[in-house]
C-alpha cells in the first residue's frame, strides 16, 4: 500500500530524472518491486563502451528495507562478485546501514559512481582489489577484456550473457560476502 | 586472581558480620561472602558493596543460591573483558595480515586495519580464532530475532509480569510483585528494535482515544500535518520520502477522529493499524523524522547529550533515521518534547532493573513533570521499560472508560468536604441525628448514635453521598482502630487488632514484617545482648492460642511456625502434662 505508492514515485523520479547513461524499465508490467535497469559504461571508466544490465529488486517491506541490487551483466570489478550472481557492494545498501529516506536515485547513481571509482577497501572480490591496487595496468586490460567478452550487444537479464560461473572464469580469490 | 583486594574486603565484611553476632544470618551469609571474594576473585570495590545488598535482600527471601549465580555473573563480564582486550595489542598486526591475505571482511574498519592498529579493541581476534570469529560475525549479521506475537498486545493483566520474574534475580522478584498493585495491566509490544517508538506512538492514539474529544484529535491532525514543513525545512528532508509516511499518521488520526464516539471501536482502528506493518512502519518512521528533525532545530539544547563524535546530523541520521534501532534516552526526550508536550501528554517510565529499591522507580518526561501530583499534569502515558524493551502499562485506578463528568465528581467531593466540615461543627454543639449520620458514615467514623436502634442505617435520602465517598480521598480521614473514639460493639469485632486491656505491650508496629529492617544498632553488642529485638514473650497458653501473641500465628512479628514432629512425642521430653501422667499411671 504504502510502499506500492512510494514506489511508483520513485520509479516516476528516477525514469524522468534518470542518471546519465541509465534508462529504467519495470521486469514485467505488473509487478513494480522488480526494475530491470540498463547502464552504460560510464565514459571516463575502463568499463565504457560496454552495456550493463541491473536488476533493482525492492522487497515487501520496502522503504524499511533495503533494495537489492544485482548486476546481470558479468563485470570485473572489486565490489562486484565475479560470478553469475552479480552481487554489489554498496554501504547504502547494507541492511544496516540503509535509511527509508534514501531515494533508489541515489542508489543507482550509487551503482554508476562505483564504476567510475571501484572501491577496494571495502572489497567483495579481494584478488581484484589487490589487482586494482598493486598492478592498476593489469586491472584496465582485465576490466576491458570482459566489456569485450560480456558487455557488448544486447543487456539480457535472464542470466545469459553473464558467462560460465567463477570457477571456469579462473582467478577468481576467496570471497567473502556483504 | 588479579586483584586480591576486593577478597579481602569481602571477607572483612563477612567477619564484620560475626563479631557482632547478628543470629542465625550470619551463618547463612558468611558462606555466599566467601564465595563471591575467593571463588571468582572480586571484581573491584563496587561490586563489593553492591554483593553485599544483594545478600541482605536474598536472606530475606531465602535464595541464597540465586544470589550467588547473580553475583558471579557480575564478577565474570570484567574478568573476560579484560583478558580479552589483554590478548588484542599482542596479536593484532599478526591478525591483520592474516585478515587480509586470507578472508576478506566487508566490514570496512577490519579491511582497512592498518589506520586501526593502535585501538586495541578492533584487532582484538585472535589469528587461530579469525574464522571463527568470521563465521560467528557473519551470524550475527545474518541474525533475525523470533518475533512472536503481534506488534502491540492486548491489553493484559500485569500479573504475567510477576509470574514471568518468579524465578529471576530477588529484586526483580520483589519489584514484580508488587508491580500489579501499581500498573494493573499491561500492553506487550514486540520487540523488534522500534517498541520505543510503538509503545510512545501507540501510548499517543490511545490518549487521544481515551480523552474522547474529536475537536483535540482534529487539532492534533493539523499540527502534525503543519510539522510536515518542519520535518522539511529544519530536518532537511524531501517531502518526496516522508509524504507517504506522514500520510499513514495523518489518516489514522482522521479514522480515530472518526469513530472517536465509540471507544471501542476507535480502539480497534488504532490496534489494527498498530498490527498492520505497512501503516505501522510508516507511522513510526514518521515519529522518528519528527524527533530527528526537533534534534536538528534544537541542537543548542542537545548537542551536549550525544556522546559519540557524530554531532547532530550523525545522530540523527546513523541513530534515530535508522529503522529497527532501539529509541535511547534522547530520542525519548525528543519525540516527548515534539510530540507530546505541545498537547500536555506526559509520559512516566518505569524502570525495572537491578537497582535497590522495592519498587520499579519512576521518571516523567518532559521533565518538569516530575515532583508534581498527577491532578496538576495532563494525561499520563505509562511505560514500563526492562533493559532494552519498552511495554505500556496502565496503572490500576484507571477504569477503560473514563468517567462521563470528572469534574461533576470532583465538585461533590468538595460539597462533601463543606458538608463534613459544618456537621463536625454541628456535631459539638449537638445536631439532629441525621446530620450526624451523614458525617459519621461519609467519614467512617464509628458513631455513638448507631448503636441506638433505628439509627443504625443511614436514611436512603444519603446514599448517593456515601457512595461517591467511597474510593475518594475522603477516607483517608478514617481514624486508626486504636482511637479512644471506640466504642465497645465496635470494640468487639476488632479486638484482635487493638487488645488494649491486656497487660503487655501492644504489637509490633507492621514494618517489623520485613524481617531484615535492623538498623545499624541492632548490631551494636549492647543492643544484641540485652536481646530487646527479640524480647516479644512468648504465648503458646489455649487462651493466646489464635492470637498474634502466639509466635505460631502469621500476624507476629517473630512468627515461628509450629511442626509437627511426631518423634518429638515418642524419643523426647515430652510435654509435662501429658507425659507424666502417663507414665504416672502405667
Amino acid at each position: 500500500m504504502a510502499s506500492q505508492k512510494r514506489i511508483a514515485k520513485e520509479f516516476a523520479d528516477c525514469t524522468n530524472n534518470a542518471p546519465a547513461g541509465m534508462s529504467i524499465a519495470l521486469a514485467n508490467d505488473s509487478d513494480v518491486h522488480k526494475w530491470h535497469v540498463t547502464l552504460d559504461g560510464p565514459a571516463e571508466s575502463v568499463y565504457s563502451g560496454g552495456k550493463f544490465g541491473l536488476v533493482v529488486t525492492l522487497p515487501p517491506e520496502y522503504p524499511f528495507k533495503a533494495p537489492v541490487v544485482t548486476f546481470a551483466t558479468r563485470i570485473y570489478h572489486p565490489n562486484v562478485t565475479n560470478d553469475n550472481v552479480g552481487s554489489i557492494c554498496l554501504g547504502l545498501l547494507k541492511p544496516e546501514n540503509w535509511k527509508p529516506a534514501s531515494k533508489l536515485l541515489g542508489v543507482l547513481e550509487a551503482v554508476r559512481l562505483l564504476l567510475v571509482e571501484p572501491q577496494p577497501d571495502d572489497p567483495l572480490e579481494s584478488r581484484i582489489a589487490d589487482e586494482y591496487r598493486r598492478d592498476r595496468a593489469e586491472f584496465d586490460k582485465n576490466a576491458r577484456a570482459y566489456v569485450q567478452r560480456y558487455a557488448k550487444g544486447l543487456v539480457k537479464f535472464d542470466g545469459t550473457n553473464v558467462g560460465p560461473d567463477a570457477g571456469a572464469a579462473g582467478g577468481s580469490g576467496k570471497r567473502s560476502t556483504g | 586472581m588479579y586483584q586480591p583486594e576486593p577478597t579481602a574486603y569481602l571477607q572483612v565484611s563477612a567477619g564484620y558480620g560475626i563479631a557482632h553476632g547478628l543470629p542465625e544470618f550470619t551463618f547463612e551469609e558468611t558462606p555466599l561472602g566467601l564465595n563471591g571474594g575467593g571463588g571468582v576473585g572480586g571484581g573491584g570495590g563496587s561490586n563489593g558493596g553492591y554483593g553485599g545488598g544483594l545478600g541482605t535482600a536474598g536472606a530475606s527471601l531465602g535464595g541464597i543460591g540465586g544470589i550467588g549465580g547473580a553475583g558471579s555473573l557480575i564478577y565474570t563480564s570484567p574478568i573476560f573483558s579484560a583478558s580479552s582486550s589483554a590478548v588484542g595489542p599482542a596479536s593484532g598486526p599478526f591478525q591483520f595480515h592474516h585478515n587480509t591475505s586470507n578472508t576478506t571482511s566487508s566490514n570496512a574498519s577490519a579491511a582497512s586495519s592498518p589506520h586501526h592498529q593502535r585501538s586495541p579493541h578492533s584487532v582484538k581476534m585472535e589469528p587461530s580464532l579469525s574464522n571463527d570469529l568470521a563465521a560467528e560475525e557473519a551470524a550475527a549479521r545474518e541474525y533475525q530475532p523470533r518475533l512472536e506475537g503481534p506488534l502491540v498486545g492486548k491489553r493484559t493483566s500485569s500479573t504475567v509480569i510477576t509470574e514471568e520474574y518468579a524465578k529471576a534475580d530477588p529484586i526483580y522478584v520483589q519489584k514484580t510483585i508488587v508491580l500489579p498493585q501499581t500498573y494493573s495491566h499491561y500492553r506487550p509490544i514486540q520487540g523488534d528494535g522500534n517498541c520505543g517508538w510503538r509503545a510512545i506512538g501507540f501510548g499517543y492514539f490511545e490518549t487521544l482515544v481515551n480523552g474522547g474529544s474529536k475537536a483535540q484529535v482534529d487539532s492534533e491532525k493539523q499540527r502534525l500535518e503543519s510539522l510536515n514543513s518542519y520535518i522539511e525545512n529544519v530536518g532537511g528532508l524531501s517531502p518526496f520520502v516522508f509524504q507517504d509516511m506522514a500520510e499513514e499518521t495523518i489518516e489514522l488520526l482522521q479514522r480515530i477522529s472518526n469513530t472517536i464516539g465509540d471507544r471501542a471501536q476507535a480502539m480497534a482502528e488504532l490496534e489494527g493499524s498498530f498490527n498492520n506493518p505497512d501503516i505501522a512502519n510508516s507511522i513510526l518512521y514518521h515519529l522518528r523524522l519528527l524527533a530527528s528533525s526537533w534534534l536538528k532545530g534544537n541542537p543548542d539544547n542537545f548537542s551536549a547529550f550525544i556522546t559519540s563524535d557524530i554531532g547532530v546530523s550523525g545522530y540523527s541520521t546513523d541513530v534515530i533515521e535508522r529503522p529497527n534501532v532501539e529509541i535511547d534516552n534522547l530520542g525519548l526526550v525528543l519525540l516527548v518534547n515534539v510530540l507530546l508536550k505541545p498537547i500536555g501528554f506526559v509520559l512516566e517510565v518505569a524502570y525495572l532493573d537491578r537497582s535497590i529499591g522495592s519498587q520499579v522507580n519512576t521518571y516523567r518526561f518532559p521533565e518538569e513533570a516530575n515532583g508534581q501530583h498527577p491532578s496538576t499534569l495532563g494525561p499520563i502515558i505509562h511505560l514500563l521499560y526492562r533493559p532494552d524493551h519498552y511495554d505500556i502499562l496502565y496503572p490500576a485506578e484507571v477504569n477503560l472508560t473514563p468517567p462521563p463528568q470528572p469534574q461533576v465528581t470532583m465538585q461533590q467531593e468538595v460539597n462533601l468536604q463543606v458538608h463534613r466540615a459544618s456537621f463536625s461543627h454541628n456535631y459539638e454543639i449537638g445536631n439532629t441525628p441525621i446530620a450526624l449520620h451523614s458525617f459519621a458514615a461519609a467519614d467512617m467514623h464509628p458513631n455513638p448514635l448507631a448503636l441506638i436502634p433505628g439509627f443504625d442505617t443511614p436514611p436512603p435520602s444519603l446514599n448517593p453521598i456515601i457512595t461517591l465517598a467511597t474510593g475518594s480521598p475522603i477516607t483517608s480521614y478514617s481514624p486508626s482502630p486504636a482511637s479512644p473514639w471506640m466504642p465497645t460493639p465496635f470494640a468487639e469485632t476488632a479486638q484482635q487488632e487493638s487488645p488494649t486491656s491486656l497487660p503487655i505491650r501492644p504489637q509490633a508496629p507492621a514494618q517489623q514484617n520485613h524481617p531484615l529492617r535492623f538498623s545499624e544498632y541492632c548490631q551494636l553488642p549492647e543492643y544484641v545482648g540485652n536481646d530487646t529485638w527479640r524480647g516479644e514473650p512468648v504465648f503458646q497458653t489455649s487462651t493466646f492460642k489464635n492470637s498474634h501473641f502466639n509466635v505460631a500465628h502469621y500476624n507476629n512479628p517473630n512468627f515461628q511456625p509450629e511442626e509437627y514432629r511426631p518423634e518429638a512425642d515418642d524419643y523426647h521430653d515430652p510435654p509435662p502434662r501429658a507425659g507424666s501422667k502417663k507414665r504416672g499411671s502405667v
